[in-house]
């Protein structure tokens, strides 16, 4: 068995495969989307290269830095009301769901199970300020009941609350997998000392969860950056570009605009800000277990 | 036991190389615009005997059961009944989905044979620049009746690469009875149509249903304004702008500061710029608003079944009201040639998608149709299908363009590149909401012209 191991051909053989559609659907679409990005390529005909001007256009570019924005305000919303909100759910699950454990689990991470443009279009109806449910409710309070929720101001907010939503039950999933993890002996022999919920919240459950944890920050915040198609169904960025997130613009810029060169410049960009995001994730972690 | 174990695994990278490769195979036929079903049968078909002929359609009409979807489609059937080696397959997508999809059609080697394009700088320059469409033989379509002009936005340098479809014109549709009930008169001037609209939000109904999540209906209201400004000469007068990227002209402004004015005194439904093409709509087809603002290719509203007999039956149409101090008469109206098809340069079948094209628009053809049904006004002369059974608003419509002075032609957003229709509607949805000011506005615009 080791010889076969230690056979080179045979490494090669078993390593080829992955290595080719590596190369073939990682790197080369990388590559090639780097060398677009120096050319004024509108996705038809000819083009020519001009160097850097489109990353110096996209340094200038207001709306760019909007995206960017909005993409680390997601991220933000995630990390500190998503996932916080997800771990104590799952804890609570765990701790006193009995029964109905199963049936909120599953309530939980319905969301996820339904497609994206059903999801996007169901909000869409509940924001509308005209005949929307969230108008409804409003006015059943007394309230005026004509708040316009995707409107401008309102409506990063009311697109940040979908995502936080909609992402909520995947986060809940794999931090009650974590929990389940958690030899139950600990909480008991934690009982039997004296300890109440909240001290084996904090001092059991939690520092136990650090690798779940950062597993499903580092998940998070990658997804923070993609996000594309809720935003795109719910408002494609607008009104303007109000709530347009990095992807979306990417998207917009080479497939509306038709400024396939311009996207791929923005498509460079995002991939090294995803690199960066997870490199410094890595290190906090890193740190943190180090002390 | 080594030897076979060795040998096993290699067996195994092989057939995962193998699946490999047959994905690899099946993603370029899909990347290159096949249908992945269909495409191998296509081919076999046409090597087999020489004569069965599919030709592949990819249109931006995805409704085949009403408007114009049904009229497309019936001459399809039609076709396919008096020819039958042809099979015409058809992939259908909304407007936006088809522009993105028809530039990855753009970027593979073969492209559908007959598409849907729009015969405005926005979206067909850069496609015939990129030699993407077949020349067609003008003579050939002499004795069309194709209103003059009309095919003027589909050729380029005296070649002829398109048909135009439509003559669009843009108004306000409305609800006669609800206007009726409420003692409510057609506005003949702006400042008419603003205090209507304040009557109408007293009442609680929304004055206009406005699409402004899409955009371009404000861009499109932005030269209706510009048509009632000046009157004449407001393509010239945009092109110009563009060219030059200026849009100093007080027209702009002018026009700028009354779509501002329209939204921020309620003219439009709250949300308005939210608000996608089928909400706006259902909220006129429901009853929810008294106006809608939309092109003539929605005049099958009246014709339509899905819709309440007390709406359906009483809608009208009027056009941009005139504007105080302006030069622009009742008139001059916003209207012109927008969709169309080509045939491609690379697809498979060229001539039989041009006889399948020439049959489509042989006046008793797509214009009989279209008239018929009341679907649309065609770009062709439809006088002679008059039928007597024609509902109000079509007979509206037509009487709008019998005695047009002056027509808009292609609306702002749709006469620059693509890249300045992206920015000029997001800056006119800025400028309608009161985000950017007019000045702001107009120097985005300049901005999005260079």
């Amino acid at each position: 068995m080791e010889k076969t191991y230690s056979n080179k051909a045979i490494i090669v053989s078993l390593v080829l495969p992955g290595i080719i559609t590596f190369i073939f659907a990682i790197l080369a679409p990388i590559i090639l989307s780097g060398y677009y990005s120096t050319t004024d390529f509108s996705g038809l005909g000819d083009f020519t290269f001009i160097g850097f001007d489109n990353f110096t256009e996209l340094f200038k570019d207001k709306t760019f830095w909007t995206a960017l924005t909005n993409s680390l305000l997601l991220a933000v919303g995630f990390i500190v009301i998503q996932h916080p909100l997800a771990i104590m759910m799952a804890a609570l699950l765990d701790r006193k769901g009995k029964r109905a454990e199963g049936f909120f689990r599953a309530v939980y991470f319905l969301p996820n199970v339904i497609s994206v443009v059903i999801i996007a279009y169901l909000w869409k109806f509940i924001f509308n300020a005209n005949f929307g449910l969230l108008n409804n409710i409003v006015e059943m309070f007394g309230g005026k009941g004509n708040i316009n929720w995707l409107g401008t101001g309102n409506a990063i907010w009311s697109v940040l609350i979908v995502l936080i939503w909609h992402g909520f039950g995947w986060g809940m999933l794999i931090y009650y997998t974590g929990i389940k993890n958690i030899d139950p002996v600990l909480y008991e022999a934690a009982a039997i000392d004296g300890c109440n919920n909240k001290s084996m919240f904090l001092r059991i459950t939690l520092p136990l969860m650090k690798p779940v944890i950062q597993v499903n920050v580092t998940l998070a915040i990658i997804a923070a950056l993609k996000q594309m198609e809720t935003v795109y169904l719910l408002t494609n960025g607008g009104p303007g570009n109000e709530t347009q997130f990095m992807a979306n613009y990417l998207y917009k810029q080479a497939f509306s605009s038709f400024r396939y060169g311009y996207g791929n410049a923005i498509s460079v960009v995002f991939v090294a800000i995803c690199i960066i995001a997870t490199q410094v994730l890595n290190v906090i972690f890193r740190e943190r277990e180090e002390r | 036991m080594k030897k076979l174990f060795s040998l096993v695994l290699v067996l195994a990278m092989i057939l995962s190389l193998a699946a490999c490769g047959n994905k690899d195979d099946d993603k370029t036929g899909d990347d290159n615009g096949t249908s992945p079903t269909t495409a191998p049968d296509d081919s076999s078909d046409d090597d087999a005997t020489g004569e069965a002929v599919t030709i592949k359609v990819f249109t931006n009409l995805p409704d085949r059961t009403t408007g114009q979807g049904f009229v497309e489609q019936t001459l399809f059937d039609s076709y396919m009944a008096e020819n039958k080696n042809v099979k015409i397959e058809v992939e259908a997508l909304d407007d936006e989905a088809y522009k993105t999809k028809f530039k990855a059609y753009a970027a593979g080697t073969t492209m559908p044979d007959l598409v849907s394009v729009w015969g405005q700088p926005g979206f067909i320059d850069e496609v015939m620049d990129a030699g993407l469409l077949q020349e067609l033989n003008a003579a050939d379509y002499a004795d069309y009746g194709f209103i003059p002009g009309s095919l003027d936005g589909f050729s380029k340098d005296g070649k002829l690469y398109g048909l135009a479809r439509n003559t669009d014109v843009i108004g306000f549709y409305y609800n006669a009875k609800m206007f009726q009930d409420n003692g409510w008169t057609v506005p003949t001037t702006y400042t008419e149509l603003l205090a209507l609209a304040d009557t109408i939000n007293a009442k609680g109904i929304i004055p206009v249903a406005m699409d402004g999540g899409d955009k371009w209906p404000l861009y499109i209201y932005m030269t209706d304004l510009l048509q009632k400004i000046d009157g004449t000469g407001v393509m010239q007068k945009t092109a110009d702008a563009i060219a030059n990227a200026d849009f100093s002209d007080p027209s702009f402004k002018k026009a700028a500061e009354l779509l501002r004015e329209a939204a921020s005194k309620g003219l439009f439904q709250t949300g308005f710029e939210t608000t996608d093409y089928g909400t706006a709509k259902n909220l006129f087809t429901n009853g929810q608003s008294a106006m809608f603002y939309m092109g003539s290719w929605e005049m099958s509203m009246a014709t339509n079944q899905d819709i309440a007999p007390e709406i359906r039956d009483n809608i009208r149409v009027f056009t941009m009201p005139l504007i105080d101090g302006a030069q622009g008469k009742a008139t001059d109206i916003s209207a012109w040639n927008g969709g169309g098809y080509s045939v491609t340069a690379s697809g498979a079948q060229k001539e039989e998608a041009i006889k399948l094209l020439n049959y489509m628009f042989k006046p008793e053809g797509w214009t009989k149709l279209a008239w018929e049904n009341g679907v649309c006004m065609s770009a062709q002369d439809f006088s002679q299908f008059a039928t007597g059974n024609e509902t109000e608003v079509q007979k509206q419509f037509t009487e709008l363009v019998k005695s047009a002075t002056s027509l808009s032609g292609t609306p702002l957003g749709d006469m620059g590149t693509s890249e300045f229709k992206t920015q000029s509607s997001d800056l006119t949805q800025e400028v309608s909401i009161g985000v950017k000011t007019a000045d702001e506005y107009l120097q985005g615009l300049a901005g999005a012209s260079k």
